[in-house]
């Protein structure tokens, strides 16, 4: 699976727990959804989205 | 969903960029593993994870970050430790997420919640770490690859999660 995202960051972003699992889960996913070894997968998500949603969340926490 | 031909590189042309500038440093893998099937449901099975990122336990020795090829070497890091009982010894890649949210590269606490959920059934007992700047891809593949392997096979997992930082 391929993620868009800035290097250090293959699981998201901090403290936003729903994307991590999300990555985690969707990289799971290849083991019954991957059709031949050397598939690749891209991660349905830009960096930009990861980044605001990691804001509003930050925003929410008042950190 | 697909989308590349099996074994083709996402942008063609990188690699003989790359390799322009750091010779031999990539490598074209045409002999790819056949694809395994998990034996169990996810809901069932044991999973290990192996990362590039340069975790590792405090206390342990560090990664050699100044090597000029690199450090072939690993550490075991415990499923159950706490991000706070771990540190990065790597370089190569901006920490300035992980060291708020070690779960940005190395989700340990999101793989057990995971588990938690009933999603993964369990980890093995280790994860395993070394770092990504090795120079000699054929050194990486014969020694470091193989150690890690047989380690990760010693721990009995039913499906391996492999990710680059």
């Amino acid at each position: 699976m391929f993620l868009p995202f800035m290097m250090g960051h293959h699981f998201g972003v901090p403290f936003h727990k729903e994307l991590q699992k999300k990555i985690i889960r969707a990289a799971l996913s290849r083991i019954t959804d991957a059709t031949e070894s050397g598939d690749i997968y891209l991660f349905p998500m830009t960096w930009a989205q990861a980044r605001r949603e990691g804001k509003e969340l930050e925003s929410e926490r008042g950190s | 969903m697909a989308i590349s031909e099996q074994g083709k590189e996402l942008r063609p042309g990188l690699w003989e960029t790359v390799n322009e500038r750091y010779p031999g440093s990539m490598i074209t893998k045409t002999d790819l593993v056949p694809l395994a099937k998990l034996s169990k449901p996810l809901c069932e099975a044991r999973l290990a994870f192996v990362s590039t990122a340069g975790v590792q336990p405090k206390g342990t020795l560090p990664f050699d970050t100044v090597h000029p090829v690199g450090d072939y070497s690993f550490r075991r890091v415990p499923s159950a430790s706490k991000p706070a009982d771990l540190e990065i010894h790597q370089l190569k890649y901006p920490t300035f997420g992980a060291k708020r949210d070690l779960n940005v590269i190395f989700p340990i606490e999101r793989l057990r919640d995971l588990v938690t959920e009933k999603f993964i059934g369990s980890l093995t007992e280790n994860f395993f770490s070394f770092i990504g700047y090795n120079m000699d891809p054929e050194r990486l593949e014969r020694n470091l690859a193989e150690e890690i392997a047989a380690a990760v096979e010693a721990e009995n997992p039913d499906v391996a999660l492999l990710a680059p930082a």
